[in-house]
């Protein structure tokens, strides 16, 4: 059996409306958009969405994320850091990055 | 009107009325008021024309609304149909369709959740948008309703619930479960957990799934409490709602274990009030399974097995005999259920033979609704059929060696490969799809999907994954695509799934 292709994830350009992003809150949009709601063209994702609550992230794909901030950034992320103030919206998720030095 | 499952709810509510039954979040529910909610559920439901045994599909999250309708529709004598609450349009109409449904509660306005699907009666939130229903009932209707007892005559023979699970053949299948079966597993449950009316809950499974059923179920029984989180995703949240609220007890499948050992503050949590902790929904790994024990010091862990055909369980280890000898092992019966290992032809095999796992006993389902085919294969003179393979030491506890149906456990979830293979064909965008699993530390599988493009040229896997979005729960998402040109063959034609599942391993590493 020959792969032509593997998964390559294409990159959407991120669209939260009405507000210029910075290029992290871009880039975490889009991973986010890519990962977690490709093909639910009813998904809204705005800085203040909840991933929660608009059922775009459950518990594995907390974990995901902070896998991909972990390895994308080079910083360590405590168990005791996953709380919803640290990655319960975009918003948070970039606070919580510039409190770690990515993006400051 | 005994043997009811709706009847135990009533009794506590009679008990002690005033008692908290239900926490979610900063609200609560006493015994009466979801006694009464489920009163005026019952009412409302009989009065926009539902009869006896009519099926309503049910879409909400768990909260103390979902509570209310559950109990309503029991004790209305119609037949409840919970489903998951991401199921996407297309899966929500097979579900109205194959249940024959008369009506669809849901948590929210419909417009999202259900197109255009046609149903006599819904019940939601905010207008009917664009479903077409013969009749509207908003939710602000419940308010108007008489809040007296509501009296139908319900036996333990009729059914209370049809509950939807993957089948092997592709299209999910519903286990009918009468009042009878829940009530005796409700019982024999509460039994082997001594829960007592002090007891109180986590509740984090939802309430459509059997096992998250059972401690709905087991709390009202004994007027103990279920406290409600569905925030798992912040595992810490629900621990610390855990101590601030002293719960008695925790219920969870693998992946929930796995997130708690590895992803939070468990491990360095001490909850005093907690007594007993139970998991079900699959295998653990013994390793896990150990870990855990260390961190529970003087708390029991029920290790359990069981089948939503079996209305939920089947099985449990006792806790001492886990932590002594017996780490490894599925347990014994639950009180009142037979549980066998015999070979093809229903013979029963001596111990340590391997064979298919039987089950007789007052909690085995009546079989699949309007699918006798199905309900042969799994209903036999010697009982159900779980599908599991194992065998029985000489002490008689039971060990699970392996699964005779190609399935993938995703989660707490059983989902048929063939279900998301015939998502993909749909879409006519492929030549043919296979499904296999890959271990993964926290869902004990995910699913990667294997394809050949009709037209490589203009094969475009994006839109096949949004195809695939749109028609399937995310949980049967495939993870991982694999485009091929052709996929490997197995002499008799079939496509060979082991040489897939070997090739995904190998990619993984390299990946």
């Amino acid at each position: 059996m020959t792969a032509i292709v593997k998964s390559d994830r294409n990159i959407e350009r991120p669209t939260i409306e009405g507000v210029a992003m910075t290029d992290l809150a871009e880039k975490i949009t889009a991973y986010i958009r890519e990962n977690f709601i490709a093909g639910r063209s009813d998904a809204v994702l705005e800085p203040d969405t909840s991933l929660i609550e608009a059922g775009i992230i459950d518990s594995t794909g907390v974990l995901e994320l902070v896998e991909y901030l972990e390895s994308t950034f080079g910083i360590k992320i405590e168990d005791e850091e996953l709380v919803p103030e640290n990655l319960e919206t975009i918003s948070n998720i970039l606070r919580f990055l510039a409190s770690k030095g990515v993006g400051a | 009107m005994s043997g009811t499952v709706h009847d135990l709810l009533a009794a506590s509510a009679a008990r002690h009325p005033d008692k908290t039954a239900v926490f979610q979040g900063g609200r609560s529910a006493t015994f009466a008021e979801i006694d009464s909610l489920a009163n005026r559920v019952a009412r409302l439901l009989t009065q926009a024309g539902l009869d006896r045994q009519d099926r309503v599909v049910v879409i909400m999250g768990n909260s103390i609304e979902s509570v209310g309708v559950y109990y309503g529709i029991l004790k209305a004598g119609l037949i409840s149909v919970e489903i998951h609450e991401k199921s996407t349009p297309s899966e929500v109409s097979y579900f109205i369709q194959n249940a024959g449904a008369r009506a669809c509660v849901l948590a929210e306005a419909p417009a999202s959740r259900l197109g255009g699907i046609e149903i006599p009666v819904l019940v939601s939130p905010a207008g009917p948008g664009s479903s077409r229903a013969r009749t509207f009932v908003p939710w602000s209707a419940l308010d108007a309703v008489a809040d007296e007892r509501f009296e139908a005559r319900v036996s333990s023979g009729d059914i209370a619930s049809i509950v939807y699970t993957s089948g092997s053949t592709g299209r999910p299948k519903g286990v009918v479960l009468t009042h009878g079966n829940i009530r005796s597993n409700t019982l024999a449950i509460v039994s082997y957990l001594g829960l007592q009316e002090d007891d109180r809950v986590m509740a984090i499974l939802p309430f459509h799934y059997v096992y998250g059923k059972s401690l709905l179920n087991t709390h009202m029984a004994v007027g103990a409490q279920v406290v409600i989180n569905n925030r798992f995703a912040f595992p810490n949240a629900v621990i610390r709602e855990m101590c601030e609220r002293s719960v008695t007890g925790f219920a969870g499948v693998p992946s929930t274990f796995a997130i708690l050992m590895n992803r939070s503050v468990f491990p360095k949590t001490r909850i005093p009030s907690l007594r007993y902790v139970t998991q079900a929904g699959g295998a653990m790994a013994p390793a896990l399974t150990r870990r855990l024990l260390d961190c529970l010091d003087g708390v029991d862990l029920y290790v359990m097995y069981g089948a939503t055909e079996a209305s939920a369980r089947l099985t449990y280890v006792p806790p001492d005999r886990l932590r002594r000898d017996k780490l490894g092992s599925i347990g014994i019966p639950i009180p009142g259920v037979e549980v066998t290992v015999r070979d093809d032809q229903g013979r029963e095999l001596a111990p340590l033979e391997v064979g298919n796992i039987c089950a007789q006993g007052p909690n085995i389902m009546q079989g699949y609704w309007n699918d006798p085919e199905e309900t042969s294969r799994a209903l036999k003179p010697w009982g159900l059929v779980t599908g599991d393979l194992g065998y029985r030491d000489e002490e008689g506890f039971l060990f699970l060696t392996g699964r005779k149906k190609d399935m993938l456990k995703i989660g707490g979830e059983r989902v048929s490969p063939k279900e998301i293979e015939d998502a993909i064909v749909e879409s006519g965008m492929v030549h043919e799809a296979a499904v296999v699993g890959k271990p993964d530390q926290y869902l004990f599988e995910v699913p990667l999907a294997f394809v050949v493009p009709l037209d490589e040229k203009t094969f475009d896997l994006e839109a096949l994954r949004s195809f695939v979005a749109g028609r399937l729960s995310p949980h049967k998402h495939p993870r991982h695509w694999t485009v091929a040109k052709t996929l490997p063959k197995k002499p008799s034609g079939k496509i060979d799934k082991e040489a897939l599942r070997h090739e995904a391993l190998l990619e993984m590493r390299v990946a």
